[in-house]
């Protein structure tokens, strides 16, 4: 019906040499900046943050931009992840690092099991189900003896990680993060989960494999998300049921997608910068964060449904990690 | 007052970038009826949706009464008279037969008179009124057909616009409904729109016609006047 | 003997449970939408009621003639300005939007009324009546008359009203309805406003059973989901029996374990019959 056909017109920008070559130059700046120590303590506790919302984001983003799995549950992972490393680390004397791949390997568990729940679901079904998922597991942890009960757990490792360690660290599953997402939507695997968030059941007509896609990309962000977050929560120090599961670890997620361009893979880095700011500057008016923040993602969603990415990316003409394998032009 | 009931002037509607409906003209007359025919997906329902509300014209007007209603909500053009009877007797399946028919009541004009027409549509349609308290999800198709005329009488329409009524019922029941129609037509001098694939029978029981291709319209004409073989060249463009 | 009495505690708490579930249920049913801040509106409901029976020195129970309408008009007011548009952009960005009212209604009210436990205090709320060997509490019979007397109302009047048929009709099939001459934003307008008016009558019930703070919302949006889930969406009859089952699995399971009993019984039903038991 609709007639469109292929253009080189819009230019996507990843692909070319120059800048591959800046992005390279950028991470490797950053690397710097953190082993070097050349920035202060303050402004790599911001980079951290920034680093481990991209890639908590990226996740998200690849789940309902991308995807059409529009999760309220991914505080999930993150509370599995919190509570895996303090165990490892605070009662079993393990490594940090041992910590978190327990972490990863408890969430890609939990998340295989989960698929056999989501696999009948979709929508909105899907939403709130990830979201009662969430609260069983906060429940469960507020009635655990051995995790502290509701008090939670201090996370103690000896001796604890420096911050420009950390920070190198948070840099480095950032930058797989986003590597992974975008070589993942390049795949044959990301033109099947365009069709799928599109029209679910035209994209099982054409062969692809619905349940597989949904598997492997509910089951790599969980991955991404546990790292992610148990790198957060050691920064943080402390993991609590209602810190470690809580609903707004998600309501961060949705206000950086949706502000910085939900379905663009540049959309949660520029989203995590402010939002990490913003978060910052809203400290001043306590109580009020989460109404500006809710405010201004419907806002966004009512007048920049394109988020900022998405919105620059239609008026300029290019895409800096285009997603799309081919790019597409409408022609009258 | 021209005897003019509706007219259609140069429309044009499209689903994203694909155009449906290209540059159509059309004019009703007061209690008349007019076949509108043409093979799959030459934009008849397209045109007609448009006409009724249900989808928003990229330019053209359309006069109802002398009036403009281009783009007018669906439930303001029904408020002025002007009915569409979707394809497929599409009825409300989970309410009762009686009450589908009351929902054709429901703009504030009509409300007064909703307890005479029910009576007139049970006068109709006999079969309905033995089914009133039926969920209209469990009755056949003509049935079901019959409850979407029904309903859409319920609200006196000056205008009536039938698309492919006839699809996928038994001869026996296409007759009913054609005689029903006629009967529409001249007791209550309501003007009528026939989306037809049935040619013959859209000619024998219309005053006029239109033949739609490719989202125009090719040819038009009085129904007792046309000529068999341009008909059929304009219908198929050959 | 104890069996009847969870019998009939759970058919009386369950009214409250139908309650919550009708003003969700509607909306998914007629305008295609979850509210993800149904859980805030009852919360709001609660603390209206809360604030203005003392204020006005009358019964907690008549406050309802002062929420009901004015919960009414904000239902309608957010959906025609805000949600209704959202739902243009397409159904994530609207489900998105309910999210964001929900955190903006419950960090507001936090703001407003402080992060303390509230309560509806009734004199009756001890008094028990014996029938036979049952006891049963006269605060669960007041509750219990008040859901149904809700729910009673609300059945009539989608039976029985031409603005009730329009929202049955356009439940069933928006465009047909358009057809017929319904304004599609509107009744999509009038269905919010009586699912916040429903809240309204929710909230001062779990107001005068439980104690309530800005944070449990997402609770009642859980229960409501379940209640709905269970009951099949869109299903008057379907909820209320929904809700019975609820309040029995509540009062079986007691406070430690009823919120946990249910939400491991919805994710059952979602895994093995996705569209509840009662529906088709």
């Amino acid at each position: 019906m609709a007639k469109r056909r292929l253009k080189g017109g819009n230019v996507r920008v990843l692909d070319s040499l120059p800048m591959l070559i800046i992005c390279i130059a950028l991470v490797s700046a950053l690397y710097f900046v953190c082993l070097a120590r050349i920035a202060s303590n303050n402004s790599m506790r911001y980079m951290i943050q920034i680093f481990l919302y991209i890639t908590m984001a990226e996740m998200w983003n690849l789940l309902s931009g991308f995807t059409g799995m529009t999760s309220l549950g991914q505080q999930l992972y993150i509370g599995l992840a919190g509570y895996s490393v303090a165990v490892a680390t605070t009662k079993l004397h393990l490594t940090l690092g041992l910590g978190l791949g327990i972490g990863v390997a408890i969430s890609v568990v939990v998340a295989l099991v989960m698929s056999l729940l989501l696999y009948r679901m979709e929508g909105m079904y899907f939403s709130v189900a990830t979201w009662v998922v969430a609260e069983i597991f906060e429940k469960l942890f507020l009635n655990w003896k051995y995790v502290g009960q509701g008090s939670g757990m201090t996370i103690r490792i000896v001796p604890y990680p420096r911050i420009h360690e950390i920070c190198v660290v948070a840099l480095t599953v950032c930058v797989f993060a986003v590597a992974t997402v975008y070589l993942l939507l390049r795949t044959k695997v990301g033109l099947g989960l365009t069709a799928m968030r599109d029209d679910i059941g035209a994209a099982s007509a054409v062969g692809v494999n619905v349940f597989n896609h949904k598997l492997l990309v509910y089951a790599i962000a969980a991955a991404f998300t546990a790292i992610a977050a148990g790198i957060f929560l050691v920064n943080k120090g402390i993991v609590y049921p209602e810190s470690g599961f809580s609903i707004s670890w998600t309501v961060s997620l949705i206000f950086i997608v949706i502000v910085g361009g939900s379905g663009t893979v540049g959309g949660p880095i520029v989203g995590s910068v402010i939002y990490v700011f913003l978060q910052e500057y809203l400290a001043r008016f306590p109580g009020w964060s989460n109404i500006i923040l809710g405010t201004i993602t419907i806002l966004t969603i009512l007048f920049l449904p394109k988020g900022i990415v998405g919105t620059l990316q239609e008026k300029l003409g290019f895409e800096i990690f285009s997603a799309k394998r081919f790019s597409y032009a409408k022609h009258r | 007052m021209s005897d003019t009931l509706l007219r259609i002037e140069d429309l044009h509607a499209g689903y994203g970038d694909f155009v449906a409906v290209d540059s159509a003209s059309l004019e009703v007359k007061k209690g008349g009826i007019v076949a509108l025919i043409g093979i799959n997906g030459a934009g008849k329902t397209t045109l007609m949706n448009t006409v009724a509300g249900l989808h928003k014209p990229s330019s053209g007007k359309v006069y109802f009464k002398d009036e403009e209603i281009t783009a007018l909500s669906a439930d303001r053009i029904v408020a002025k008279g002007l009915s569409l009877v979707p394809q497929g007797g599409r009825c409300f399946t989970r309410m009762s037969v009686q009450d589908n028919l009351l929902m054709g009541s429901f703009p504030k004009t009509a409300r007064k008179n909703a307890k005479a027409m029910l009576a007139r549509v049970y006068e109709l349609f006999p079969d309905l009124e033995q089914m009133k308290q039926r969920p209209a999800g469990n009755l056949s198709g003509g049935q079901r057909q019959m409850v979407a005329i029904g309903r859409a009488l319920m609200g006196s329409p000056e205008c009536l616009i039938f698309d492919e009524i006839s699809l996928g019922l038994s001869p026996v029941v296409i007759n009913d409904i054609y005689r029903i129609i006629k009967r529409i037509n001249k007791e209550e001098n309501t003007s009528i729109i026939l989306i037809e694939q049935d040619i013959r029978r859209a000619l024998k029981t219309s005053d006029a016609f239109y033949v739609m291709l490719k989202g125009k319209v090719v040819l038009s004409g009085k129904s007792d006047e046309v000529d068999p073989e341009t008909l059929k060249k304009a219908y198929f463009g050959i | 003997m104890y069996i009847a009495q969870i019998l009939v505690n759970g058919i009386l708490l369950g009214s409250v449970y139908a309650l919550l579930g009708i003003g969700m249920t509607m909306i998914f049913g007629i305008v295609k939408l979850t509210n993800l801040a149904h859980g805030e509106f009852v919360v709001l409901g609660a603390y209206l009621s809360t604030v203005l029976a003392p204020l006005l020195g009358i019964d907690p129970i008549l406050t309802l003639a002062i929420t009901v309408p004015l919960m009414f008009i904000l239902g309608f007011l957010l959906q025609y300005g805000l949600i209704g548009r959202a739902m243009k952009k397409g159904s994530e960005p609207a489900l998105l939007v309910t999210f964001g009212l929900s955190i903006i209604l419950q960090d507001g009210m936090l703001m407003i009324f402080s992060a303390d436990a509230r309560h509806i205090p009734v004199p009756y709320s001890k008094d028990t009546i014996k029938i036979g060997a049952l006891e049963i509490s006269v605060l669960h019979l007041v509750l219990f008359a008040i859901s149904l007397i809700a729910i009673l109302l609300l059945s009539l009047f989608l039976r029985n009203t031409y603005m009730g048929r329009a929202i049955r009709a356009t439940a069933d099939d928006a465009d047909v309805a358009a057809l017929s001459g319904v304004n599609i934003n509107r009744v999509y307008a009038i269905a919010m406003g009586i699912a916040m008016a429903s809240a309204a009558v929710a909230g001062l019930c779990v107001g005068m059973k439980w104690t309530y703070d800005p944070s449990v919302g997402g609770n009642y949006l859980l229960i409501a989901f379940v209640v709905v889930v269970i009951g099949g969406m869109g299903s008057v009859p379907g909820t209320l029996v929904a809700g019975i089952l609820f309040g029995m699995a509540q009062v079986i399971g007691g406070a430690s374990y009823g919120l946990l009993i249910s939400y491991i019984l919805l994710l059952l039903v979602l895994i093995f019959k996705p569209k509840g038991i009662f529906g088709k």
